[in-house]
Formats: C-alpha cells, sequence, structure tokens
C-alpha cells in the first residue's frame, strides 16, 4: 500500500509540476493570470449555474419528479468528463513509455497499473467537480432537492467519473492496440488520434440528439415556452433511464423517503462498483500486453537499408528550419494531435452550429432561414462570428502558443547553431501565421457558404482573423520565450500548467471585446440613423484598422524582448 | 583556438559561482582534456564556449573571435558533441544530418561526399533512414559526432565523447581527433575517464568548484614517475579530506 501511494503520488505530482522551483514573482504572476481568467469566465459559469438553477424550478413541475433531469444533468457532465479525460487514460495508462524507469524496481506490475489508473481516476475527478459546482448544486438549489442530495454529491464526485473510465478504456484499448500496430509512423497516428477524438464527438453528439437534447423541433401548436421545455424534460427523463447507474443515483439524490434513498444508493453503488470492475477487468490485461509489447518490440524490426533514401540537400535555413519544424510537430503524436485539432477546430465549430441552427422552427422551414430573413443579419451574423472565432483563434492555435516549449531540450541545440535568432524566430513566425491563416480561410469560408454571408464580409471577417491571430500569436510567442516549459516527458502533461494558453484565452477575450464594442457601436449608429451603405464600409475598415495597429504593436512588443529572452533561455 | 579571459557564471537559482573566473588558452594543433568531478563545472564552461549560455562576465574567444561581439562567425567555427543526445528524437538520421548542414551552410556536394564518408567510418549508413528515437545510445554519439564533423570545424568540443562507443568507433573517433588537431584545429573534450585522456591529451586542465586548479602538459606531469594523473586528479579534487596517496 505505502508503493502503491508513493507511486501515485509520484505520477500525479509530475503530471501537474513540470518546474517545481518556480521563482516567487512568476509565481506571483501565474496566480495573477488565474485571478483574472476566474474573473472574465465568472460571468459565463454565473449563467450556467443560473440556467441549471432555473431547470430545477420548473423541474418541480415534472410528473414523474426530478430524477430524470438529473439524471440527465449527471451524463452530460460525463460526456465532458470523458472528452477531457480520454487523451489522460490513453497518455497515463494505455501508453507505456515509462517501462524501463519502473520495471526494475521491487513493484508489482499491477500496483503500478493501480497507481496509474487511480491518477487518471484523479484528473476525471476534478473536471467532475467543475461540472457538480455548476451544474448540479444550482439545480438542486433551484429544485429545493432535499440534504440528502448535497451530500451525496460528494458521494457523486467518486461515482460519476466511473462511467467515462469505462467507456474511455473501450474506446481507448483498441485505439492504443491500433496505435502499436502502425509502429513508429507518428504521422498515422496523429492522423488516427484526430479521427478516433472526432468520431467519439459526433457519437457523443448523436446520442444527445437521439435523447432530444439537440433535435430542436417542437410542437407546431405550442406557445407556452415552459410548457414546451416541460414536454422536453419529460421526454429526456424517459431516455435517460437507460443509463440506469445515473438514474438509480439520481433517484436517490432526490429520494424524500429513507426507503427510496437507501434502495437506490445501495444499487448505484453496486452498478458503479461493477463499472469499476470491468475497467479493470478489460484494462489490466491490456496493460500487461502493451507492456509486454514496449518492452520486447525494440525498435529493430522496421530496419530500412536502401542508401537510395539518403537525400542529401541544402535548402537554406529558414526553409529548413520551418520543415524541420513541421516534421517534428506531424511526428510526435501529441504535439500533431493537438497542432491539426487546432487548425481543425474552428471550422468544425462552424459546422456544429450550422447543425444546431439547421433545427426546426415551425412553419417558416430551418431557424437559419428565418435568421436570414431580418434586414440586421447580414450586418450582425459576420460580427458575431469574428467575435467569437477569434477568441477562439488566437486560443486554439499549438503551432504559435507553444513555439519554443515545444522544442523541449533541443532548444539548446539550437542556441548553439550560427543562426540568427532573426531567422529562427521567423521560422516560427512563418509556420505559425500559415497555419492560422489555413484555418481562418476555412472558417470564413464556411461561414459564407453554411450560412449565407456575403463574400465580401467574408473577406473583410478574414482581415479581422488573421490580424488577431497574428498579434496574438506575436504575444504568445513572447511568453513561450519568456517562461518556456521544457524538460517535460508528456507534451500533454506540460501544458497542464502553462501559463500560454491562459494568456492567449485573455489576449482572445480582450480582442474579441474589442471587435464587439467597436462594431456595435457601428451598427448602432447605423441603425438608428437610418444611414447608407458607408457606415457599415466604415465600420469594417475601423475594425480592420484597429486589428492591424493591434498586430503592428504586438509585433513590435515581441520583436524588441524576443532576443533577450531567448538568451535567457538556461538548462 | 579557444580563449577564456575571467569568465564567471552563477546560475539564477543558485548563489555559487558554477564558474568562477577562468582563464584558458587552448592552442591550435592541441587535443585539450577537461578533467573534473561531477558538478565542477566543466558542462558549464563548454556550454558557454558553444554559446548556449551566456557568461555573467569575462571574454570567450574562438579562433580570435569574441563570442559576444560576434556569436554567429564563432558558433560557425565550432562543431559539438553534446553529452545528453538532447536532439530530434523524430527525425531520421539523414534529416537531422541535412538539418545540421543547411544551419552550417554546408554546400550539397560536399554535405553529401562527407555524410557518406563519416557514416561509413563508423557504421551508421544503415541506420540514417532510420528515426533518431529507435537508435540505440552508441548509435546517438556516432550521430552527434557525425554532425559535428560535416562542416569541417576549426574548433571541435566534444562533452564525454566515448561514452556509449563501441572499441571500434571509439578507436575512429580517437583517430579523427589526432588528425583534426594535426590538421592545426583545435580539440577541446572533457571526460570522467582519465586513461582516455592521458592516452590522448597533449594538455590537460583540472577544474573542481568552479575554480580552474590545474593546467598542464602531459609530459610535464609524466616527468614525476611517482605521480599518475589519477593519483593528481585525486588529490586536487579531494579537498585535501581524502587525497589519494
Amino acid at each position: 500500500m505505502k508503493k502503491f501511494i508513493s507511486l501515485t503520488k509520484l505520477l500525479f505530482v509530475q503530471q501537474y509540476r513540470v518546474k517545481p522551483t518556480e521563482s516567487k514573482k512568476r509565481r506571483g504572476g501565474t496566480i495573477a493570470t488565474y485571478i483574472i481568467l476566474a474573473v472574465c469566465f465568472a460571468p459565463m459559469l454565473v449563467m450556467i449555474a443560473i440556467a441549471m438553477f432555473g431547470l430545477g424550478k420548473l423541474s418541480q413541475g415534472l410528473e414523474e419528479g426530478g430524477a430524470g433531469v438529473c439524471a440527465m444533468l449527471i451524463f452530460m457532465s460525463q460526456g465532458a468528463v470523458l472528452l477531457f479525460g480520454i487523451p489522460t487514460l490513453i497518455s497515463n495508462v494505455f501508453t507505456v513509455k515509462d517501462a524501463d524507469k519502473l520495471l526494475f524496481l521491487p513493484i508489482r506490475s499491477s500496483t503500478v497499473f493501480t497507481a496509474k489508473l487511480t491518477v487518471a481516476y484523479l484528473n476525471e475527478v476534478i473536471t467532475t467537480a467543475v461540472m457538480l459546482v455548476f451544474m448540479l448544486l444550482p439545480f438542486g438549489i433551484g429544485y429545493s432537492a432535499p440534504v440528502g442530495y448535497y451530500l451525496l454529491l460528494l458521494l457523486g464526485l467518486f461515482l460519476i467519473p466511473l462511467l467515462p473510465m469505462l467507456i474511455g478504456s473501450i474506446i481507448a484499448i483498441p485505439l492504443s492496440a491500433l496505435i502499436t500496430k502502425v509502429g513508429k509512423n507518428g504521422v498515422v497516428k496523429t492522423i488516427l488520434q484526430t479521427v478516433m477524438f472526432f468520431l467519439i464527438m459526433a457519437v457523443y453528439l448523436f446520442v444527445m440528439y437521439e435523447l432530444g437534447f439537440m433535435d430542436g423541433s417542437v410542437e407546431e401548436d405550442s406557445t407556452d415556452i415552459a410548457q414546451i421545455l416541460l414536454d422536453k424534460l419529460q421526454s429526456v427523463s424517459v431516455m435517460v433511464k437507460y443509463v440506469h447507474s445515473n438514474y438509480t443515483f439520481a433517484n436517490a439524490m432526490l429520494a424524500t423517503t429513507f426507503t427510496v434513498f437507501i434502495v437506490n444508493l445501495l444499487i448505484a453503488i453496486a452498478e458503479n462498483v461493477l463499472l469499476l470492475g470491468l475497467v479493470i477487468a478489460m484494462a489490466l490485461p491490456f496493460y500487461h500486453w502493451m507492456l509486454t509489447k514496449s518492452v520486447e518490440g525494440g525498435g529493430s524490426r522496421r530496419r530500412k537499408t536502401a542508401k537510395s533514401n539518403l537525400q542529401v540537400k541544402n535548402q537554406g535555413v529558414v526553409k529548413e528550419l520551418i520543415f524541420t519544424d513541421l516534421k517534428r510537430i506531424t511526428r510526435e503524436s501529441q504535439i500533431g494531435f493537438q497542432s491539426i485539432l487546432s487548425l481543425i477546430m474552428l471550422p468544425v465549430m462552424v459546422v456544429i452550429f450550422y447543425l444546431a441552427f439547421g433545427m426546426s422552427a415551425g412553419e417558416e422551414g430551418k431557424l437559419i432561414d428565418v435568421l436570414k430573413q431580418f434586414e440586421l443579419y447580414q450586418i450582425i451574423a459576420p460580427l458575431i462570428f469574428v467575435t467569437y472565432m477569434s477568441m477562439l483563434g488566437i486560443t486554439s492555435n499549438i503551432f504559435g502558443l507553444y513555439p519554443i516549449s515545444r522544442e523541449n531540450k533541443s532548444i539548446y541545440l539550437v542556441k548553439s547553431l550560427p543562426v540568427s535568432f532573426n531567422k529562427y524566430l521567423l521560422s516560427k513566425v512563418i509556420l505559425a501565421t500559415a497555419v492560422m491563416l489555413i484555418s481562418d480561410f476555412l472558417t470564413c469560408l464556411l461561414i459564407v457558404i453554411l450560412f449565407g454571408v456575403k463574400w465580401y464580409y467574408g473577406l473583410a471577417m478574414l482581415c479581422v482573423m488573421a490580424m488577431l491571430s497574428f498579434g496574438g500569436m506575436c504575444i504568445t510567442t513572447l511568453v513561450d520565450l519568456k517562461s518556456p516549459k521544457l524538460g517535460w516527458t508528456n507534451f500533454n502533461q506540460s501544458l497542464k500548467n502553462a501559463k500560454n494558453s491562459w494568456i492567449g484565452l485573455l489576449i482572445g477575450l480582450v480582442t474579441s471585446l474589442i471587435v464587439g464594442i467597436v462594431g456595435g457601436l457601428f451598427v448602432i449608429l447605423w441603425y438608428f440613423t437610418k444611414s447608407g451603405w458607408y457606415v457599415l464600409l466604415i465600420m469594417w475598415l475601423a475594425i480592420i484598422g484597429v486589428c492591424v495597429a493591434f498586430a503592428f504593436v504586438c509585433y513590435k512588443i515581441m520583436t524588441k524582448n524576443a532576443q533577450k529572452y531567448f538568451e535567457a533561455i538556461e538548462p | 583556438m579557444i580563449r577564456l579571459t575571467n569568465v564567471s557564471k552563477t546560475y539564477a537559482k543558485s548563489t555559487s559561482k558554477a564558474v568562477d573566473d577562468l582563464t584558458l588558452e587552448i592552442k591550435d594543433g592541441e587535443i585539450f582534456g577537461f578533467l573534473g568531478p561531477n558538478g565542477a563545472g566543466k558542462s558549464t564552461t563548454i556550454k558557454m564556449i558553444t554559446g548556449i549560455l551566456s557568461p555573467d562576465s569575462g571574454t570567450i574567444e574562438v579562433d580570435g573571435i569574441n563570442l559576444a561581439e560576434n556569436a554567429l562567425r564563432a558558433k560557425s567555427l565550432i562543431g559539438f558533441v553534446p553529452d545528453n543526445h538532447e536532439t530530434y528524437e523524430t527525425l531520421k538520421g539523414i534529416e537531422y544530418l541535412n538539418f545540421i548542414g543547411t544551419m552550417y551552410s554546408v554546400e550539397t556536394s560536399l554535405l553529401k561526399q562527407r555524410i557518406s564518408e563519416y557514416a561509413e567510418m563508423f557504421s551508421l549508413t544503415d541506420a540514417l533512414p532510420n528515426m533518431i528515437s529507435s537508435y540505440s545510445h552508441g548509435m546517438k554519439q556516432k550521430l552527434m559526432v557525425i554532425a559535428a564533423l560535416i562542416h569541417e570545424p576549426k574548433v571541435w568540443i566534444l562533452d564525454e565523447p566515448l561514452t556509449g562507443l563501441d572499441p571500434q568507433s571509439a578507436f575512429q573517433l580517437k583517430q579523427l581527433m589526432r588528425k583534426h588537431a594535426d590538421n592545426g584545429n583545435t580539440v577541446f573534450f572533457s571526460s570522467h575517464v582519465i586513461d582516455v585522456v592521458e592516452k590522448v591529451c597533449d594538455r590537460i586542465g583540472i577544474i573542481n568548484r568552479g575554480r580552474l586548479v590545474t593546467v598542464d602538459t602531459l609530459d610535464n606531469i609524466r616527468k614525476d614517475d611517482k605521480v599518475s594523473l589519477e593519483s593528481l586528479f585525486l588529490t586536487i579534487t579531494s579537498d585535501g579530506s581524502d587525497a589519494a596517496k
């Protein structure tokens, strides 16, 4: 037991701490960043909590009680836990990279497995805690749930992640086996991971759709919104009974008699223990199989011997730096996965929005078609899109967020090369910008095609997004130069306590706010003064002007300090 | 030629000096062995010469070029074999050599010729199309040696170069070091293996706790038959408490 606790502690700490000796000043900066972010996100989280509170109130009117809705919320939480937890599950449990560090120790492999599984589980508990606080807790208050509900929330913290762990294992085991089979081909691994991720998302959306959360259809004669929602909740309550462990637990949470409470609680615990048993029964033999593979697989089975493969060429410093960087990104499956995801995330979001807006609006046809009929649609829709996408764009671009951290310790090799820092920086900027441009172009193209936004607005959006992305990338590059996360053994783990993504998020929030305010003011002016098209032209010119200025200032800030920070990077 | 004048370095997270007022000159045509116990300042010195670290004070010159004033030109004269093999694991061997060749502006035909020559010499030709991550420790070391030589550096710096090499490759490397020095270049290498230093070097320097405690030619050391390099090393680095007899 002592060995298990010690190993679990080590694995957990290793995951969340890259640099154990962070200076007080830097730690203060990190805390300040988190506080600012919390302040920025607080309104959104409060809105979710208020919505859940309202849902609780509404559920009081359900004939069958709120257990079905509560089970639905648990299931939704589990979806988020699954989505965020599966990369950790794969990297912790089903990818054996540390066999050489652990096998020679006097610890049983089952203890190592249990410790790894516990770390993955604890990660999922953390996500669950967030979901409980902002979904289930306000729901309970709105529903005027009994005291037992709140007590069982604490138990739920540990029971709710078990189903996502089981589903995660069912997905991760064949995926890891497939990745092992494809050998050392990092590109194939990256593609496989990305495809798998979107498959999971698609299945999740399909399940939600089937359960009735997203189909959006309403009874044509229904006019009372509350009644429509009640009907919807009623139908969902029936469907979620099939996820029995959630339903019995929800029944126990909202039970008003002791008998109902204890019977449902015991069944829920038994079912969840069964889920845990299934996870272990599936994962342990697979872990042993992976362990054997990692030790006995060796690295020599795919030796190439053809000398004709040796293509030697000198193709110019910047080009060589860019292509070497690109090869390394695509071949390192974790970095590659994150990067490809960042490239396609915005276009995928547009498609998801389109599906959501494709819902029926009664006799009028699809909601999107109804919206298009409004005079303001062509003016407001591009503004909303550009505001939202510019916020996401900066945050999601891994190429621009971690240009130095992804080098890991080989940054010291770069420092010893006779290459000017400007060329090195240029190679990073070109690569990140090129990737962003592709992503931004696809996004704008999809908005034009799917949402019927005029092409010239699409072009204006592309200019705005490109400039904001470029400016944001300059700042995140600078932040990464100042405090790179080097010395990682697992890229995903290094991202968890990296400041860059939070800074990116902050920049995204600020820039989208600026675009929103500038655009909003002009729209108000245009609407109330009934001005002509030239006001809209000025609006877009003003927005683009602000964004160009932003990009220019950010670029200047980066070039002013970048070299100084680069030189200060020390082993 | 490498010249260090009053070079000092303290790491940001430390209060003691990793290298303290180091003054040293290594001439052309010389193989210089840099000895010292763990944490003595060998790697810090090498990292400063190669431009990875900046010294807090003092100057470093490589072939007469001040590293602080003209870092790129100075670096282009250096070939560096690091001890930790922190390289691009997800590149193929040949891609890595192409990368290094481009960084040092080696012409394609010359690059091809040198890669072929050195890869044959170290029996690495067959492995070059494979990912570096699949290489053994010795193969990575060989790749690092080849990468450090493909631009025919004026100054060759090797940090623990013989670790992990098979006897044939170790022999080849020692021969190459001698040949490189005999051609009028400078070879600077650090090692823990005193026997190797004794066999290969013309001159040695011993560093302890950041300070250079002795620099001498092996001929001078050998004059006294009763004192071996090993006993000298142990005496100097033991702080007098447990000096070797």
